[in-house]
């Protein structure tokens, strides 16, 4: 059956969502799953603006024939080659011999590469500012490199005012039914899916997505549909969404909280972090988030790093190194280009502390401008009472930090 | 292009050149002879505004090129090539470090005399142990609060003694290699600062030259030249600048032994004609004068990048090199020509034979100048390849951080003790008021600690005694607790033990494990006593005594004061300078093919380009070295 929403006049989501996936790009965990945004024009032509998963071609065909109702599909616009949107592009070429195919050099060369037969197909290929017209509607390219392939471009719709933004302002979540953010409590249900993400996904490029804002400032007040390729689409409250990629994409925290991350073998340094937690909140700096990285996934660990602040790090000493999990986190940090945060952190060891010696080097010397604090809490085995004036130190140190900001 | 002077230069030089005839020349022999300073024709440079050459007339100078300045060093050294010296010293070592990163008042107080030539500069950066390798050096600064405290050598200075003014280079962070390094602007005159004798030189002995020794010199605050930490780098600027003036005169000292040549082989005639037509010395002076052309555009070359500010070091180093290597060939040879004759003294080529010497030597020998030059050409050389760079930390800093590491030696025990005593009332510590010996570590403001050095357990009495009149809490290491009971278990010190994070902690017969160091690295100050002067604690501390711990307990008790103590108000934590972290050198950017970074301190080593490149400065073609998109596809990270 298709199934099928309007986003305005002759311009229509025909999209799938996918519910069966467990990890996103075999990575992060998607359990309110995703969906895979495609959208069809029907103009004087009819254009195609990205598939979908190879997983739900089906439905992106069914949605076509029912819409198409026997009209040929005269352009594929493909603003991004990741296969969640690209996979099913053979399939539209062999279906419409005839479909001539808009893109970027970069992406018909990874169209190539993946093993799509475009070569007996005319091939438009496009670059920024320049315009192409379907009878009533003309678009106009901006190409957005490392958004967060090489080959991204968004394409902007002069006529209407529908931005098709690629992996832009994506979320995780299926849309079941709810097309448009604002038929949905964007901010209560959807915000963390959407920064778990970004950041996990495009977190890296912040540079890259600056530039793509900068580009899009140009065009705000035309813009009256945001179209990504997951997630809901925006025509209402457009800035609560752009600040936050703002936010993000410059490595800033979205609000003073404290992150404790903590890795614990048999519950010791556990305690420890949740006595700082403890202080912190008797001392009325109450935003505070407590994570296990052993039975937390990475992603939701990186997004709520992105979320806040501060962040303190406490782990056991393993191997004489760093607890793995934590090392896993860690350099997930890195990969990310994540910096600009305060940082604390908590040491255990039983016999030879290393773990706090080793974490300050990495945040210092393999990311950036993090500042870690001096008042370093250091167990041995546990943490007991008499060490209480060095938690309060280390309480107060992160609260006297948050005000400095 | 026509590689000409101007007319403006070569009537400077007929100015100098006249000068140097007249003033200079007649008294060049005495000079020699008795190595004695030409303070008069100095006095008529001054006059003539020449002291001052490259200079803005705002700041006093003549506001004229660098150019003017090489052909003034030139035109001086070709008389004499100490007078030379004295100028170039003055100038491009002395003087430039201030106009180029000096403030506004220290321009106005400094670099406006000397360029008028009222005063004379000079600049010290080798020590015993630190010449061509920057990084050994030893002289300290330490920050007073008020000012900085100078201490150390400085040898082989140029003008020395007669000079007013020293650009003077001293570590002011220890243990972090060249970065620890900063630029302080001292006066002649200041208590402490004191000269040695003039050295007795082979050559330029008409140039003073002696070692500089500050013994506690207090400098002004103001007095920092550029930021802390800048020294090195200013350092390597100066002298940049200043082999044009080393190049100048090797040039000039080649040139009048050349001419003389030139003259004598047309005077001296054996075979019945002069002997320059013997075709032996004709081409001996073909080749002098290929090697002086070669040599003055190498150094006018030199001369004009400065003064368009174009990067210029490696064109100095070359001009330095390649001048002074011939001007050894030259005078040489001038020698040769003059045969005999020229091996007499009181004759100008055996004097200048020996002048020439010290170009290849000094301002980076020309081995120092090879590597600079090299350097330029090959980048640094893969990590573990050996030849560590003087930039990094010789050895890893002390686990306690940045400490002033003062072991006092001078008198005997109660006079170091005293010392002591003295320089902790000076930080600040009031030995009127005291804390319970029983106050736990992790709140005391201060504690004197006992090590496996006390010895016997009736000596903890040593320690009683002393935490009293020191109004602290008594410590311990792990072993004087755990092991020896001495004290209950809470009260060792140490990573794994009680954090002391208190103002003064003085550590007894303590000889510094990590993890008890690591327990005291947020203390403000620390004291070390013990008998072992190789003990890792000395490396820790702030101040230390070596010496028996039941003779300087007791001493240090008497010291301190045995009276009650007053109730300590509470503690007000002292701070303790971080050391600087190193400022990026220029923005990084990222690839839009693939979201490389590229990073000016790594360069990027499979295209050959040195680390240090800044990314506006990566050569033609450059492209990225993951994925091959070229320079344009990158944006500003």
């Amino acid at each position: 059956m298709y199934c099928v929403r309007s986003v305005t006049d002759n311009l229509y989501w025909v999209g799938a969502n996918d519910h069966r996936l467990h990890l996103f790009e075999n990575i992060h965990p998607i359990p309110r799953g995703v969906s895979y945004n495609a959208y069809l024009l029907l103009d004087k032509s009819t254009v195609l603006f990205d598939t979908v998963d190879w997983s739900a071609c089906r439905q992106l065909l069914e949605n076509l024939d029912h819409l198409l109702d026997g009209r040929p599909l005269d352009y594929l616009l493909i603003n991004h080659m990741e296969p969640d949107h690209g996979a099913s592009i053979e399939e539209i070429l062999i279906r419409w011999p005839d479909v001539k195919v808009i893109s970027t050099e970069k992406a018909f060369m990874l169209m190539r590469q993946f093993g799509f037969h475009i070569d007996g197909h005319e091939l438009i290929q496009v670059k920024e500012g320049d315009t192409f017209s379907f009878g009533d509607h003309t678009v106009t390219f901006v190409e957005a490199p490392m958004v967060h392939w090489p080959e991204a471009m968004v394409t902007f719709d002069l006529t209407n005012g529908a931005l098709f933004a690629a992996d832009a302002f994506g979320t995780f979540g299926a849309l079941d039914g709810k097309l448009f953010a604002d038929e949905v409590d964007f901010d209560r249900d959807w915000i963390d899916d959407a920064r778990r993400y970004l950041t996990n996904i495009v977190g890296k490029y912040g540079p890259h997505v600056q530039l793509l804002l900068k580009k899009a400032g140009g065009i705000l007040d035309k813009i009256k549909f945001i179209c990504p390729l997951h997630g809901p689409v925006w025509r209402k409250d457009l800035m609560y969404f752009i600040d936050k990629y703002d936010k993000w994409s410059k490595y800033q925290p979205e609000e003073d909280g404290v992150l404790i991350a903590y890795a614990s073998m048999y519950g010791n340094t556990e305690s420890a972090a949740q006595a700082l937690a403890s202080k912190l909140c008797e001392k009325g700096c109450t935003n505070v988030w407590v994570y296990d990285v052993s039975n937390t996934h990475v992603s939701q660990l990186v997004s709520e790093s992105f979320r806040l602040s501060h962040l303190v790090f406490a782990s056991v000493t393993y191997n004489l190194g760093i607890y793995p999990v934590m090392h896993d986190y860690l350099m997930h940090l890195k990969a990310l280009n994540f910096q600009n945060r305060t940082c604390a952190i908590i040491e255990n060891g039983s016999w030879a502390v290393k773990s706090g010696d080793l974490m300050q080097k990495f945040l210092e010397d393999e990311m950036k401008n993090m500042t870690v604090l001096n008042d370093r809490l250091t167990l041995a085995s546990a943490l007991h009472p008499d060490k209480e004036l060095e938690l309060d130190a280390l309480a107060d140190a992160i609260i006297e930090s948050m005000g400095k900001k | 292009m026509l590689f000409q002077t101007t007319q403006a230069h070569e009537e400077l030089r007929a100015k100098i050149r006249a000068f140097a005839e007249t003033e200079v020349k007649p008294n060049a022999i005495l000079m020699d002879q008795e190595s004695r300073f030409p303070a008069e024709a100095v006095k008529k440079l001054a006059e003539m505004g020449l002291m001052g050459i490259p200079y803005p007339k705002e700041y006093g100078g003549a506001g004229l090129d660098v150019m003017s300045y090489a052909i003034a060093v030139e035109e001086l050294s070709r008389v004499d090539g100490g007078t030379g010296v004295i100028l170039s010293a003055h100038v491009s070592l002395g003087t430039w470090p201030i106009f180029a990163f000096g403030t506004e008042a220290q321009k106005k107080k400094y670099l406006v005399p000397l360029a008028k030539g009222e005063k004379i500069g000079a600049f010290g950066l080798t020590e015993p142990n630190a010449g061509s390798d920057a990084g050994g050096t030893e002289t300290t600064a330490i920050d007073k609060g008020d000012y900085w405290l100078l201490n150390g050598q400085k040898i082989f200075i140029t003008n020395g003694g007669v000079a007013d003014t020293y650009v003077i280079f001293a570590v002011t962070t220890p243990d972090i290699g060249t970065r620890g390094i900063s630029a302080f602007i001292v006066e002649k005159g200041w208590k402490g600062f004191t000269f040695e004798p003039h050295y007795d030189k082979m050559g330029i002995r008409s140039s003073e030259t002696c070692q500089l020794n500050f013994d506690d010199v207090k400098v002004p605050k103001e007095n920092l030249l550029g930021k802390e930490g800048q020294g090195f780098k200013i350092a390597m600027a100066t002298l940049d600048g200043g082999r044009i003036g080393i190049a100048s005169q090797a040039l000039g000292i080649a040139q009048g032994a050349y001419e003389a040549a030139v003259e004598y082989a047309k005077e001296r005639v054996q075979f019945g004609k002069p002997i320059g037509f013997n075709q032996a010395i004709t081409f001996k002076l073909a080749d002098m004068a290929t090697k002086l052309k070669c040599a003055r555009m190498l150094v006018y070359s030199a001369a004009e990048k400065k003064e368009a500010h174009e990067p210029y070091g490696v064109d100095a180093a070359m001009a330095k090199m390649y001048a002074s290597d011939i001007a050894l060939e030259v005078t040489n040879d001038a020698v040769q020509i003059f045969g005999g004759t020229g091996f007499l003294k009181g004759m100008d080529v055996e004097r200048m034979y020996r002048d020439a010497k010290i170009t290849t030597i000094y301002e980076g020998t020309n081995e120092v100048q090879r590597m600079v030059i090299g350097a330029a050409i090959m980048g640094k050389p893969p990590k573990g390849a050996g030849g560590g760079s003087s930039s990094v930390a010789k050895k890893p800093a002390p686990v306690t951080g940045v400490r002033k590491g003062l072991i006092l030696k001078e008198g005997d025990a109660k006079e170091r003790v005293e010392a002591l005593v003295a320089a902790l009332k000076k930080d600040g510590y009031d030995f009127s008021v005291g804390i319970p010996m029983d106050t736990p570590i992790a709140q005391a403001e201060r504690v004197v600690s006992a090590g496996q050095g006390i010895g016997s357990k009736e000596n903890m009495k040593l320690i009683e005694d002393l935490a009293k009149a020191a109004g602290a809490a008594i410590g311990s290491s792990r072993p004087v607790a755990e092991t020896h009971k001495y004290v209950p278990l809470n009260r060792y010190v140490g990573m794994s033990g009680q954090k002391f994070k208190g103002n003064l902690y003085i550590a007894c017969g303590i000889s510094g494990a990590i993890q008890h160091l690591k327990g005291i690295k947020d203390a403000s100050t620390i004291v070390a006593i013990n008998k072992s002067s190789n003990a890792p604690i000395f490396k820790n501390c702030d101040y230390g005594i070596v010496g028996d711990v039941n003779e300087i307990l007791p001493l240090l008790a008497q010291a301190l004061g045995l009276e009650e103590k007053q109730p300590a108000p509470p503690m007000v934590k002292m701070k303790r300078p971080q050391p600087p972290k190193p400022e990026p050198i220029g923005p990084r950017y990222v690839c839009g093919g693939c979201g490389y970074e590229y990073v000016p301190e790594l360069g990027d080593p499979d295209a050959e380009v040195a680390p240090g490149t800044l990314f506006k400065d990566l050569p033609e073609g450059w492209v990225c070295p993951e994925c091959a998109e070229s320079k344009e596809m990158f944006i500003e990270a």
